[in-house]
C-alpha cells in the first residue's frame, strides 16, 4: 500500500524551498539592493576620487554605509533625505551629479540641517528611503517634493516675502503682484479681506491634491500642476467654474502658483519664525488703510473693470453696472457707501464691511471719494439734472408703468433679471427718491439702463416717474416703508 | 540511572562532578529529547505523541481518511497556522507600533522604511490576515458540505462560528491601527453600521428614549467620531482581548475534535469491514478476547500493533508530516504574496478629506453593498439572521448520514448546483436591476424610511433564498437538502456581493465596469 | 521488527513505517532551513537601525559669555563648559560607570550612585568608573554661538579656539 504521508513530505519539501527562496530574496532585496545603499556606495567612490589630501582621506576612512536621518521633533519631521544626499555639506561636491551635490551654502548656513530638516522647505516624504517614494508624486503622501523653482514658496512659512532678498523669492513676489493686478481679491479672501464668490485662499498651499478637482488634469497629479493648468483655464479644469480666466502666460501662471503654494497656515514653533514674520502677523491684526486706487484695483476691478462702462457678464447672466460717472454723480454718498458696505443681496456684489469683505470704514469712504472723483466729462450729464419728483405718485399706477417699462430687465415686481433686483431692502433703504428719479429720467450712462425721459420732456412724465417710485417703495418690507412711500400702496401693489 | 556496568568502587565526589561535567552535553540532550533519537517502533511513536504537550492534542492513531487531502483541503489547519503567523508578526510589530493618533502613522512609516525587515513583516501580517479570513470561511463551507456538523459535533460547529466572528473582529480592529485614510474611513463606516439601529429608531421616533445604535457606536469608538479613544480601544481589542478569546475558543475547538472522535467520517461498516483501496478488508478478527488497549501501547498477540485496525495509521509521523506541509504551504503562500505586494498605507488620516470611495475591509464589502440600500437591514439584521441561521443548522438537521463525505446525501450535489445557479441569478439580477433602475427612494422620494428598511434588495434576497429553500424542503422532502440550498445561496450571495462591491463600485458608490474607469478624485 | 510485519489477507494492509528516507530528511532540512532564515529575519527586527531622537546639539551662547576661568553647568543637558587660557572646552557630567549625573565638588566631580570620583579635568580619582568623563566636541554655529555636541567625544585636552 502507498505511504499515506509521502505526498505531504513532497509538499513540505517544495513549500519549504519556496519559502526559503522568498526569505532569501527578501533579505537580499532589503540588505544589499536598497536604493540608499547603492547611492552611498556610489558616493564612497566619489569620496575616494576626491581623497587627495589628509582631510579627504580621513573623510573617506570615516565614511560608513548606514541609514542617516535628521530628526526634528519641533517640526514633526524625520527626514532621511540625507541617506542619499550625503554630500550636501561637503564643499568639494560641486561638480558631481545629484543626489550627491553640495546644497547652496548660504542657505544651509542659516538653516542648519540638524535644526530644520529638509521637508520644511522642500516638502516630499522625508521618511522614505527611496527616491520614488520620497518624491511622492504618485505615492500616498499629501505633500510631494516641490519642484526646484517652487521651493521658494516654503520660505513664507517663516518669513515675510517682502523682507527677503527679492532675487531669492522673485517668483512669489511676481505672483503677489499678479494677484493684486488681476484683482483676485474681488472674489477671494486672503487674511479676511476680499470677496465671497470664490473660496478663501489663506491655506491654499496646504491643500492636498484630494481637495482639488483632478478630473480634467493629466497625471502626474500635483497641486502645482493643477494650479498652473487652472490659472491658464479655470473652467477647463473645474467644469462649471465661475472663475474669470485671468489670462496669464505660462510664466505668470507659475508665479501665481508659487504664490498660492506660499499661503500656508502651518503652525511652526515660534522659535522658527523670522522676526519679520511675527511683525507681519502683528500688522495683520491692525491693518492700515490702503489708498483707494489700490483698493479699487484689488477688490473691484475684476467685475467692474475701470468702472466706466457697464457690461454683460455671461457667467452671471446679468449686467454689471458702470459705477463711475452717472452713478457716482447721481447717488448720495450714503447710498454708495451702503452699497459697498452691505453689498447687493440677490446679485454677485458681496458686502465689504469689516466683518464681511474686511474693508475698514475709512477705506470704504475713500473708495466712494475715488469713484466720485471721476473726470468731469463722465459726470457732466448726470449731475446737472439731479432732482426729486415734485409730486407723490400712486403705486397702483406705478405697477402698471413698471410692468410696461421696467419689468423686462428688472423682473416682474422688481425681483431682478438681467438687471439688478430693485425690490431689495438694502437698495431701497439706501436709494433716495431723487436718485431714483434722476436715474429713471436720464438713464445710466454707459450701461444698459436707458433714459426714460428725453431732454425735451418726451417719454415718462414726472408724475409717472413718481408713480413708479411709489411702486418701488411699496416693494420694501413693511417695517421699512417710510412716509416717503404712499401709505395706501399696500392695497395696490405689494407682491 | 543505574546500569550493570557501574564499577563497584566508589568514585570521589570530585571525580563524579568532573564526569557529570563531561557528560553535560549528552545529558542535556537526553533531558530535552527523552528518547534520544527518532521513534522506531509504534510504541515509541505513540509515546512521542502523547508525551509531548503540543503533540498530545492529537490522538495516537489517525484514520486514513483524515489524511486524504480532498476531505479537508487543510483549511482548518491553514486558518490556525495563519493565526500563528499573525501572532508572531503581530508581536514583532508591537515593538515599533505606537497606538496614538499623533504617532501611529509615523511609526508605520518607520516600520516601512527603517525597521529591519519591518515592511516585510507587516506585509506578512496583512496577507496572513487575509488568508486567515478566507481559510475560515472556506473551512466553514467545507464542514457544511461534508455534513461534519452533525451529531455529536453540533457544539463544535457553534465554537467554530464563534471563531469566525472573532476572526472578522480581529481583522476589523486591526484595520484602524495604521491610522491612515483607509483605516480612518473604513472604521468610520464600520462604526456607523453599528450605529444603524438608529435608522429604525429614528423612523419610529423613539431614538431619544431608546438608542441601541448610538450606544453600540459609542461603546466601540469611545466617542462620536474615530479618534484617540477609538484607537486605543481597537488596539486593546486587537492585541489582547480578541486574541485571548480566540486562543481559548481555538483550544476548545481542537479539544472537541478529539472528544467527538476525530474528523467526521462515515461509520466503518459493522462487523469490522472497511473499504480501502477499492476492496473490503476485515478490520477485526472476530475474536472474543479482543483487547485493543489504551492508545495502542499494549503489546500482545491480538490485536497486533502495526496492523492498522479501522484503517488508521500512526499520527507520528504521518499526521505530523501533513501538518508541517500545510504549515509550510501557508507560510510559503504568505511569503510569496508579501514579497510582491506591499500592504497598503495611504495618506495620514484626515477627517476633512473623505476617501472616495471609502470602502470597508473586503470581507465586509458584501455587507457594505447591502448597507448602501439600508444600513440597518444590511448592516445588522441580515448578518444577524445569517449568524443565527448558521448556528441553528446542526439543530434543525439532525438526521444522520453523509458525514465526512462531500455532498454525501443522494441528490445533494444536484441541489447544490441548482442553488448555486439560483443564488447567482437572484443576486446578479437584483444588482443589475438596482444599477439600472434604482430603488424605492429613486421612484418615491417622499417614501417613509420604514418602507426602505423593510423592502430593499437585501431583504428581498433573503426572502428569495428562504423561499427557494422551503421549496426544496417540500419538493425533496429532506431537511439536509433544504439546508444545502439555503447555505449555498447565502454563500453565493456573499461572494457575488463582495466581488461586486470590490470591483464594480467606485466613487460615490456608483457602478463602474472597471476600477480604471473611476474618475480621479 | 519483522515479526509484526507479516501480512495476513484478512487484515488491512498496514503502511510501512517510514524511516529516514531521503525525502524525509530533505524535507525536514529544508523546513528547518526556512524556519531558521525566518528566525534570523525576526531577530533582526528589534534592533533599531537609526537613532530615533534628534542630534543632541545645544547652542550654549556666544564665546564672550565664557570668560577665562569661568565654568557654566548645563544641568539638564549633562555637560559643563569651561574656558581657560587655551580655549573653550566641554566636559560631560554623565558618570562613565552606570550613567548617573555627577555632582560638582571641590576636588572635581562625585557620583552619588556608586561613589566614583573624578578630577576637575575628568580623570578618575576613585570608585568603579572605568574611564574619565569624556570631553565633548564644540563648534560654532552660523550666528556665532558655540554649539556643544553631546554625542561626539573629543580627546582630552582638545580646546576650541573661540
Amino acid at each position: 500500500m502507498k505511504d499515506p504521508s509521502r505526498l505531504y513530505r513532497w509538499m513540505l519539501l517544495l513549500t519549504s524551498l519556496v519559502a526559503l527562496g522568498f526569505l532569501l530574496a527578501a533579505a537580499v532585496r532589503e540588505n544589499l539592493l536598497a536604493e540608499w545603499q547603492q547611492r552611498q556606495r556610489e558616493y564612497r567612490k566619489l569620496l575616494a576620487e576626491k581623497a587627495t589630501d589628509t582631510r579627504g582621506r580621513e573623510l573617506l576612512r570615516n565614511f560608513r554605509i548606514e541609514l542617516r536621518q535628521v530628526s526634528v521633533p519641533a517640526l514633526g519631521a524625520v527626514d532621511r533625505c540625507v541617506s542619499c544626499h550625503v554630500g550636501i555639506d561637503d564643499p568639494r561636491m560641486t561638480d558631481v551629479p545629484q543626489p550627491y551635490r553640495l546644497h547652496p551654502v548660504e542657505i544651509l548656513e542659516h538653516h542648519p540641517v540638524d535644526r530644520y530638516g529638509c521637508t520644511i522647505c522642500h516638502q516630499g516624504q522625508g521618511a522614505a528611503t527611496n527616491f520614488h517614494e520620497a518624491k511622492a508624486e504618485d505615492a500616498y503622501w499629501d505633500y510631494p517634493l516641490l519642484p526646484r523653482e517652487l521651493t521658494q514658496a516654503s520660505c513664507m512659512t517663516c518669513h515675510d516675502a517682502n523682507r527677503l532678498p527679492p532675487q531669492d523669492v522673485a517668483l512669489v513676489l511676481e505672483g503677489m503682484q499678479l494677484y493684486e493686478q488681476k484683482s483676485c481679491g474681488s472674489c477671494h479672501k486672503l487674511g479676511g479681506r476680499g470677496g465671497a464668490l470664490g473660496p478663501a485662499l489663506d491655506n491654499e498651499g496646504q491643500k492636498t491634491k484630494h481637495q482639488l478637482v483632478l478630473t480634467n488634469l493629466k497625471p502626474p497629479y500635483t497641486t502645482w500642476r493643477w494650479h498652473q493648468a487652472h490659472f491658464r483655464d479655470p473652467a477647463g479644469i473645474v467644469p462649471g467654474s465661475q472663475m474669470k480666466n485671468p489670462t496669464v502666460t505660462e510664466r505668470e501662471a507659475l508665479a501665481l502658483t508659487a504664490y498660492m503654494l506660499s499661503l500656508r497656515q502651518r503652525d511652526v514653533p515660534e522659535s522658527y519664525l523670522a522676526p519679520d514674520k511675527i511683525a507681519q502677523k502683528f500688522r495683520a491684526l491692525s491693518p492700515r488703510p490702503l489708498p483707494a486706487e489700490q483698493l479699487y484695483r484689488m477688490y473691484c476691478f475684476a467685475c467692474h473693470g475701470d468702472g466706466t462702462y457697464g457690461r454683460w457678464e455671461k457667467t452671471f447672466q446679468r449686467f454689471l453696472p458702470a459705477i463711475r460717472g452717472t452713478l457716482a454723480a447721481t447717488a448720495t454718498r450714503e447710498y454708495l457707501e451702503t452699497q459697498i458696505a452691505q453689498g447687493r443681496p440677490g446679485t454677485q456684489m458681496p458686502p465689504w464691511h469689516l466683518q464681511a469683505g474686511g474693508l475698514l470704514p475709512e477705506e470704504i469712504t475713500a473708495l466712494v471719494d475715488y469713484l466720485r472723483a471721476s473726470p468731469a466729462a463722465w459726470t457732466a450729464r448726470g449731475s446737472a439734472a439731479r432732482s426729486a419728483p415734485v409730486a407723490r405718485g400712486d403705486a397702483t399706477r406705478g405697477q402698471m408703468l413698471f410692468l410696461r417699462n421696467c419689468a423686462g430687465c428688472h423682473g416682474v415686481a422688481g425681483v431682478g433679471g438681467v438687471a439688478p433686483e430693485l425690490a431689495n431692502p438694502v437698495f431701497l433703504r439706501a436709494a433716495d427718491d431723487s436718485f431714483l428719479a434722476t436715474t429713471i429720467r436720464n438713464g445710466r450712462a454707459a450701461t444698459a439702463m436707458p433714459a426714460f425721459q428725453r431732454p425735451d420732456g418726451a417719454g415718462l412724465s414726472e408724475a409717472e416717474i413718481a408713480d413708479i417710485i411709489a411702486f418701488l417703495r411699496s416693494l420694501a418690507p413693511p417695517s421699512q416703508q417710510t412716509t416717503q412711500a404712499q401709505e395706501k400702496s399696500r392695497a395696490g401693489g405689494s407682491p | 540511572m543505574r546500569t550493570a556496568a557501574t564499577p563497584p568502587e566508589k568514585t570521589s565526589a570530585t571525580q563524579e562532578f568532573l564526569d557529570n561535567l563531561r557528560q553535560l552535553p549528552r545529558n542535556l540532550k537526553d533531558a530535552w529529547f527523552r528518547l534520544g533519537r527518532l521513534p522506531e517502533s509504534e510504541r515509541e511513536e505513540s509515546q512521542a505523541t502523547f508525551h509531548n504537550l503540543f503533540l498530545h492534542l492529537h490522538s495516537v492513531r489517525v484514520h486514513l481518511r483524515t489524511l486524504e487531502p480532498s476531505l479537508t483541503l487543510g483549511l482548518g489547519l491553514m486558518a490556525t497556522f495563519s493565526f500563528l503567523v499573525l501572532v508572531v508578526t503581530g508581536l514583532l510589530l508591537m515593538i515599533y507600533y505606537k497606538p496614538s493618533t499623533a504617532l501611529a502613522y509615523q511609526s508605520m512609516k518607520d516600520i516601512h522604511y527603517v525597521v529591519a525587515t519591518g515592511r516585510f513583516i507587516r506585509n506578512i501580517h496583512r496577507w496572513a490576515a487575509h488568508i486567515m479570513v478566507i481559510a475560515v470561511f472556506a473551512h466553514m463551507a467545507r464542514v457544511f458540505f461534508t455534513a461534519s456538523y452533525k451529531k455529536p459535533r453540533e457544539f463544535n460547529w457553534l465554537v467554530g462560528l464563534g471563531l469566525l466572528v472573532l476572526t472578522l473582529a480581529l481583522s476589523f480592529t486591526g484595520y484602524l491601527l495604521p491610522y491612515d485614510q483607509l483605516a480612518y474611513w473604513a472604521t468610520t463606516i464600520g462604526a456607523n453600521i453599528a450605529n444603524s439601529p438608529r435608522e429604525l429608531t429614528d423612523a419610529l421616533g423613539i431614538t431619544p428614549y431608546f438608542d441601541p445604535g448610538g450606544f453600540q457606536k459609542r461603546l466601540l469608538l469611545g466617542a462620536n467620531t474615530v479618534g484617540e479613544d477609538s484607537l486605543i480601544r481597537f488596539y486593546v481589542l486587537h492585541v489582547f482581548i480578541l486574541p485571548l478569546l480566540l486562543v481559548i475558543l481555538l483550544s476548545v475547538h481542537f479539544w472537541r475534535i478529539r472528544k467527538d472522535g476525530g474528523l467526521a467520517r462515515p461509520e466503518d461498516p459493522a462487523g469490522g469491514l472497511a473499504e480501502w483501496g477499492g476492496k473490503l478488508h476485515r478490520v477485526f478478527e472476530p475474536l472474543a478476547t479482543k483487547t485493543y488497549g489504551l492508545m495502542a501501547v499494549v503489546r500482545g498477540r491480538r490485536p497486533p500493533v502495526n496492523r492498522g485496525p479501522e484503517g488508521t495509521v500512526m499520527s507520528w509521523p504521518h499526521l505530523l508530516w501533513a501538518e508541517l506541509a500545510v504549515l509550510m504551504l501557508t507560510i510559503a503562500v504568505t511569503l510569496a504574496l508579501s514579497f510582491y505586494i506591499d500592504a497598503p498605507l495611504k495618506e495620514i488620516a484626515n477627517p476633512a478629506v473623505p476617501e472616495n470611495p471609502a470602502k470597508a475591509p473586503w470581507y465586509f464589502l458584501g455587507l457594505q453593498e447591502l448597507v448602501s440600500y439600508s444600513a440597518f437591514m444590511g448592516g445588522l439584521v441580515i448578518p444577524t439572521i445569517a449568524v443565527i441561521g448558521l448556528a441553528l443548522i446542526p439543530f434543525l438537521d439532525r438526521r444522520p448520514g453523509g458525514e465526512g463525505i462531500w455532498f454525501g446525501m443522494p441528490g445533494e450535489r444536484d441541489v447544490a448546483w441548482q442553488s448555486l445557479l439560483f443564488g447567482l441569478a437572484c443576486t446578479v439580477g437584483l444588482l443589475a436591476f438596482t444599477v439600472n433602475f434604482g430603488w424605492l427612494r429613486n421612484w418615491f422620494p417622499e417614501i417613509h424610511q420604514l418602507w426602505i428598511i423593510a423592502i430593499n434588495p437585501g431583504s428581498i434576497l433573503v426572502l428569495l433564498f428562504a423561499g427557494w429553500s422551503l421549496w426544496v424542503l417540500k419538493r425533496k422532502d429532506s431537511v439536509r437538502l433544504a439546508a444545502v440550498a439555503l447555505f449555498t445561496c447565502f454563500l453565493v450571495g456573499f461572494v457575488v456581493l463582495t466581488y461586486f462591491a470590490t470591483v464594480h463600485r467606485g466613487p460615490n458608490w456608483q457602478f463602474y465596469w472597471r476600477p480604471s474607469q473611476w474618475p480621479v478624485h | 521488527m519483522p515479526d509484526t510485519h507479516d501480512v495476513k489477507p484478512s487484515r488491512l494492509e498496514p503502511p510501512p513505517v517510514t524511516r529516514r528516507s531521503f525525502l524525509s530528511i530533505a524535507s525536514l532540512v529544508s523546513f528547518l532551513a526556512a524556519m531558521g532564515t525566518a528566525l534570523a529575519g525576526v531577530l533582526r527586527l528589534p534592533k533599531p537601525t537609526v537613532e530615533p531622537g534628534p542630534v543632541r546639539r545645544y547652542k550654549v551662547g556666544h564665546p564672550e559669555q565664557f570668560p577665562v576661568g569661568a565654568e557654566t553647568l548645563f544641568a539638564e543637558q549633562n555637560f559643563l563648559v569651561r574656558r581657560d587660557a587655551a580655549g573653550v572646552y566641554a566636559i560631560s557630567t554623565t558618570c562613565t560607570h552606570l550613567g548617573c549625573a555627577v555632582a560638582r565638588t571641590a576636588e572635581g566631580f562625585a557620583c552619588p550612585c556608586h561613589g566614583s570620583k573624578f578630577a576637575a579635568n575628568g580623570r578618575v580619582l576613585a570608585g568603579p568608573a572605568p574611564r574619565p568623563l569624556p570631553w565633548l566636541e564644540i563648534s560654532r554655529a552660523a550666528d556665532g554661538q558655540l554649539v556643544v555636541y553631546v554625542d561626539r567625544e573629543v580627546p582630552e585636552g582638545t580646546h576650541f579656539q573661540a
